[in-house]
């Protein structure tokens, strides 16, 4: 038993925090003997959903089939590791699943409070059992500091007619009935046991706003198996989180992709966070209680002006690996800017003298961002290259933004002279310094004329290892009233058929959903396949890793993209209020 | 080890082979101070076996090692050759530097690197500039005869000199003046009117499209006056001219001197002489470099610890003992912020190296490096683990431990205050060792001692 206790405990503290089940019959409801105070609680209500999804039999075989486990279990500590958990299991009369599954099943429940203080609260549903396991606990605590010389690192005090162990001075614990009772800190379990004897101030469970996103996630239906509720007021006092979000405030682009989502935060006392299984598939839904933007904020660009409206739903393209839809009036932004990021930067003002030069001196507020919609679409999709012009050694993704114009017809020329202008600017500068530029080309594609720009490779005999330039074949495209710039014209000819697809449909948008994202991981993993060898190298300077540690890494990586087969994030309005949704699909 | 010397030595005693005998015998510290000189710095497995070779077969493997170096190369000119940044050249050069089979060729590259001082941020190229060094690592202990005239047909030196376009009508005396003045000669052995008519010599080489191109109707055909010869010189009867001025190979070898030798003080004419005439008979770099390296002189106190690390030499130092591999990418950095960004010397005369690495602020920033490099967290993670080394090495407690580093880093005996000093540096008390191991090496390696090669 030469594995450290310290690494023993901490690996039973991550058992539990594997398993759990509703509260003990006869004992309150763990948050009641959680403090008022705390800044961040997780329970774990059906811990048996939980490791039937994570440590089940597909997920085990998984696990046991990466090369990163099975290098790890060749290692001597794997198999003390093993030897440890046989000891347990023999101990305890049963096997380390079903051990876990008593000792946790009433339900976990762990709470961050002030001062780094972390409750764990862990309800089992065998009291014998949970019994044998404290003893065992506190058998093998003894033996271990009598081998370090220090047998008074384990000691005991009674408090509240409690008997409270520690193992090391900083940690205390004790067994109540069917629970245990864990925290970082004495004083945390000091805590617990005033509010069990009904001594002290308020509990979680009587907390107004902890009752109230209560309340919200069961709008959903009671199948959450896991839920968190944060204190926003107390959480946004960390000085990390506060920075974070006045970053937003700063950076232009923040500010448009994250409208609306910071606000809401900013202005909620509380966040509260549902999972939910389905079959193979993880749902989360998380709801704050401030009020949406108010439509006289700067940040109300991202508000769908009307009940029926939205972003619209992601562009499906061949070998697409994400996609992402807003809705986002860039007119309305852009003329808020001073109210929004009133900082101006040299980034900004070089910005805007571009635009003045490629939409030849037209207001870019005005005459440029009143012309889109607020429909705004990205695609992210793998490329495939055809060998007689060449294969780049490092193969990025193609991307794309997609547009609405109000009035297509005065606007299309506008636009391509601005990007024929931009194109021009790009070939110019790499002629300066001697560089080849692109040659613009015209082609059709299902009626539609593209405006390609590309490197040529006629000159460069080895196509195989082209550089990353390669990569973009810069196209911009306007059929009907969209318009799409894409950093290839593959991707700009998919988008071609897509939205010639969505026309047919008549599409409607997602009635107040303002921002979606959606991730494919198969296709996820075969650009990383693709670019594997890259990768490892990158990782080999970047880390130090052996190109063995390198390969073990990014392989792994690799199985935890398609183990993710797709994930979905929406966020937008509920009522008046913010709400998010994530769908995580795995792939066991 | 000889006895301290106050006059000049005796050149034939200086440069003939060191053989060690009762006064001067091969020990820790003579291995530590080749290893450092010849490559950067030792494991202690290496140390053990050169105590057990002996100088000169230790010296043999450093020279011409068994392992596969061109194999080796050739992996690692791949993966240089995929990345596409200068940054990323950066850090692949510093993991070939602490991985490579053959370091002396990898110091002796880094020599001409900063001997042919050529900045990526001019050249704008990476190719091009891992090309550049690639020369360099090529010839690094070739012929400097075929180095200078790659030098002169190099891209990435034209376009950092500014001469991609040598026309007759405006011949480029920058390239001229740089090879004569800095390369070559030095200042005092050309006039400005060898340099102009160099110049006019180098006429009709352009580089277009990052690659050198001969327009011969650039060129100048008329007859040029250089360095007391007379013709219709072209680009290559410059550079066997200026290998024909004994100021060139005497120049060469004053600079390998302070490399591998001595930085303190210039040497004494009459010890060079000798070598530089040798040298300049074939212009055969590894026949100096291995006559300078089993002098003598080389194990004598003329030389010992009478160089400064550079950055480099420094860190690796650390990291080539403790028998790891860092994120060079984050190395690289560190090192451009102690003032040796690889890739990009700050001159033509590329790094003044000795005493200008040193100050108030260079030494903190040193103390900074290597306590990233040892703390176990952070950007360089736990790749290095002292304790785990010294364990390896037959150490079971923290103070058997203590006098194995001061012998891996410092292969030298102290005195009781040094050993005292050290023994008050402490890290957890209840920790296995693993702590105040990091903090006994960081003790160490930002001692005075282990700042000098």
């Amino acid at each position: 038993m030469s594995l450290k206790f310290g690494s023993l405990l901490t690996l039973v503290l991550a058992f539990f925090v594997l398993q759990s089940v509703a509260a003990g019959q006869t004992m309150p409801a763990a948050t009641q003997w959680i403090p008022g105070d705390a800044v961040i609680s997780l329970e774990l209500a059906q811990p048996k959903v939980l490791l039937d999804l994570l440590a089940g039999k597909k997920a085990s075989a998984f696990v046991k089939a990466l090369p990163a486990y099975q290098e790890q279990a060749s290692k001597p500590q794997f198999q003390q590791f093993l030897a440890i958990l046989g000891y347990m299991e023999s101990e305890l009369g049963t096997d380390w699943r079903r051990a876990l599954a008593r000792l946790t099943g009433g339900g976990i429940t762990l709470a961050i409070c002030p001062e780094e203080t972390v409750i764990l609260i862990v309800d089992a549903e065998d009291e014998q059992l949970l019994k044998r396991f404290g003893e065992m606990l506190l058998e093998m605590a003894r033996s271990e500091a009598e081998k370090k010389g220090q047998p008074g690192r384990v000691a005991s005090t009674q408090y509240r007619d409690v008997t409270a162990w520690t193992f090391d001075g900083k940690e205390a614990h004790a067994i109540i009935g069917k629970r245990l009772v864990m925290a970082s800190r004495p004083e945390g379990l000091k805590a617990v046991l005033e509010l069990r004897a009904e001594t002290w101030g308020d509990n979680l469970a009587s907390k107004k706003d902890y009752r109230a996103a209560k309340r919200q996630l069961s709008r959903g239906g009671d199948n959450a198996v896991a839920t968190v509720f944060a204190d926003l007021k107390l959480l946004m006092q960390a000085p990390n989180i506060a920075g974070l979000l006045k970053q937003q405030g700063e950076n232009p682009l923040a500010a448009l992709a994250f409208a609306g989502i910071v606000e809401a935060m900013r202005d909620s006392n509380w966040l509260g966070l549902g999972l939910a299984i389905e079959d193979q598939t993880l749902i989360c839904r998380a709801s704050v209680d401030g009020e949406t933007v108010a439509r006289t904020s700067p940040a109300s660009f991202a508000l769908p002006k009307e009940p029926g409206e939205g972003a619209l739903p992601n562009l499906i393209v061949p070998r697409r690996i994400a996609a992402f839809t807003l809705y986002r009036d860039l007119h309305q932004f852009y003329a808020a800017k001073d109210d929004l990021f009133p900082e101006r930067t040299s980034g900004l003002i070089f910005f805007e003298n571009m635009m003045g030069i490629f939409f030849s001196g037209r207001d870019l507020t005005n005459e440029v961002l009143a012309q889109t919609r607020p429909e705004i679409r990205f695609v992210v999709a793998e490329q495939q290259f055809d060998p007689a012009i060449g294969t780049p050694i490092v193969k990025l993704p193609a991307f794309a933004m997609i547009l609405r114009l109000r009035d297509e017809e005065q606007f299309d020329e506008v636009f391509e002279e601005a990007w024929q202008k931009a194109i021009g600017l790009v070939n110019f500068t790499r002629g300066q310094q001697a560089m080849p530029g692109l040659i613009i080309d015209r082609p059709i594609h299902n009626d539609t004329k593209l405006t390609v720009a590309y490197f040529s490779t006629a000159e460069i005999e080895d196509k195989t290892e082209l550089a990353q330039r390669f990569n973009i074949r810069p196209s911009l495209v306007m059929p009907g009233d969209y318009l799409v710039l894409s950093s290839t014209d593959s991707l700009a000819r998919d988008i071609i058929d897509a939205l010639g697809r969505e026309i047919e449909r008549t599409v409607k948008p997602l009635a107040q959903t303002h921002s979606l994202l959606e991730l494919e991981g198969v296709q996820l993993a075969s650009i990383l396949q693709a670019n594997r060898q890259t990768l490892v190298r990158g990782d080999m300077v970047k880390k130090g890793s052996t190109q063995e540690e390198a390969e073990a890494g990014i392989d792994l990586l690799i199985t935890l993209a398609k183990l993710l087969e797709s994930l979905k994030l929406s966020i937008g309005m509920h009522e008046g209020t913010t709400e998010a949704g994530l769908e995580i699909k795995l792939n066991l | 080890m000889v006895g301290q010397t106050e006059k000049p030595p005796d050149p034939r005693w200086a440069w003939a082979a060191y053989e060690p005998d009762a006064d001067r015998p091969w020990n820790l510290a003579q291995a530590g101070h080749l290893y450092r000189r010849a490559a950067f710095g030792a494991n202690w497995e290496q140390l053990q076996q050169a105590l057990s070779d002996g100088p000169q077969r230790t010296i043999d493997k450093l020279l011409r090692p068994q392992a596969e170096t061109a194999q080796f190369n050739r992996t690692y000119d791949e993966y240089e050759a995929a990345t596409g940044s200068v940054d990323q050249l950066r850090a692949w050069w510093l993991r070939r530097m602490i991985q490579t089979p053959h370091p002396l060729q990898e110091k002796m590259t880094l020599f001409w690197h900063s001997h042919f001082a050529t900045n990526a941020a001019a050249v704008k190229n990476a190719r091009l500039m891992q090309q550049h060094v690639g020369l360099l690592r090529g010839q690094a202990l070739g012929s400097f005869r075929i180095l200078l005239k790659g030098i002169l047909q190099d891209p990435a030196v034209l376009l950092w000199l500014g001469a991609e376009a040598n026309r007759k009508a405006s011949p480029n005396e920058n390239l001229a003046r740089t090879i004569m003045e800095t390369f070559t000669l030095g200042p005092d052995h050309c006039t400005e009117n060898d340099i102009r008519n160099a110049a006019r010599a180098f006429t009709g080489w352009f580089v277009l499209r990052s690659k050198l191109r001969y327009i011969s109707r650039e060129h100048d055909n008329g007859e040029k006056q250089i360095l007391g010869r007379s013709g219709n010189f072209a680009r290559d009867d410059v550079t066997r001219i200026i290998l024909e001025q004994p100021a060139t190979s005497r120049r060469l070898v004053q600079r390998l001197y302070r490399w591998l030798i001595s930085e303190t003080a210039g040497p004494d004419e009459a010890l060079i002489l000798p070598l530089a005439e040798s040298f300049a008979t074939d212009y055969d770099v590894l026949k100096l470099v291995e006559t300078m390296l089993r002098s003598n002189l080389f194990f004598s106190p003329a030389a010992y610890r009478r160089r400064i690390k550079s950055p480099a030499e420094f860190a690796l130092g650390i990291v080539k003992a403790l028998e790891g591999t860092v994120s060079t990418t984050q190395l690289a950095n560190d090192l451009a912020d102690l003032g040796q960004n690889l890739y990009n010397p700050p001159t033509v005369k590329g790094w003044a190296g000795g005493q200008h690495w040193i100050n108030s602020t260079a030494i903190l920033a040193r103390q900074n490096l290597a306590s990233a490099l040892l703390r176990g967290s952070g950007p360089y993670g736990d790749k290095l683990n002292p304790w785990g080394i010294a364990q390896k090495h037959g150490c079971a407690t923290p103070e058997s431990a203590q006098s194995f580093l001061l012998d891996l880093f410092l292969q030298g005996s102290f005195g009781p205050d040094v050993n005292d000093a050290l023994l008050k540096t402490r890290g957890r008390q209840d920790d296995d060792g693993g702590g105040r191991t990091r903090s006994l090496a960081h003790a160490i390696v930002t001692l005075a001692e282990f700042h000098l090669a």
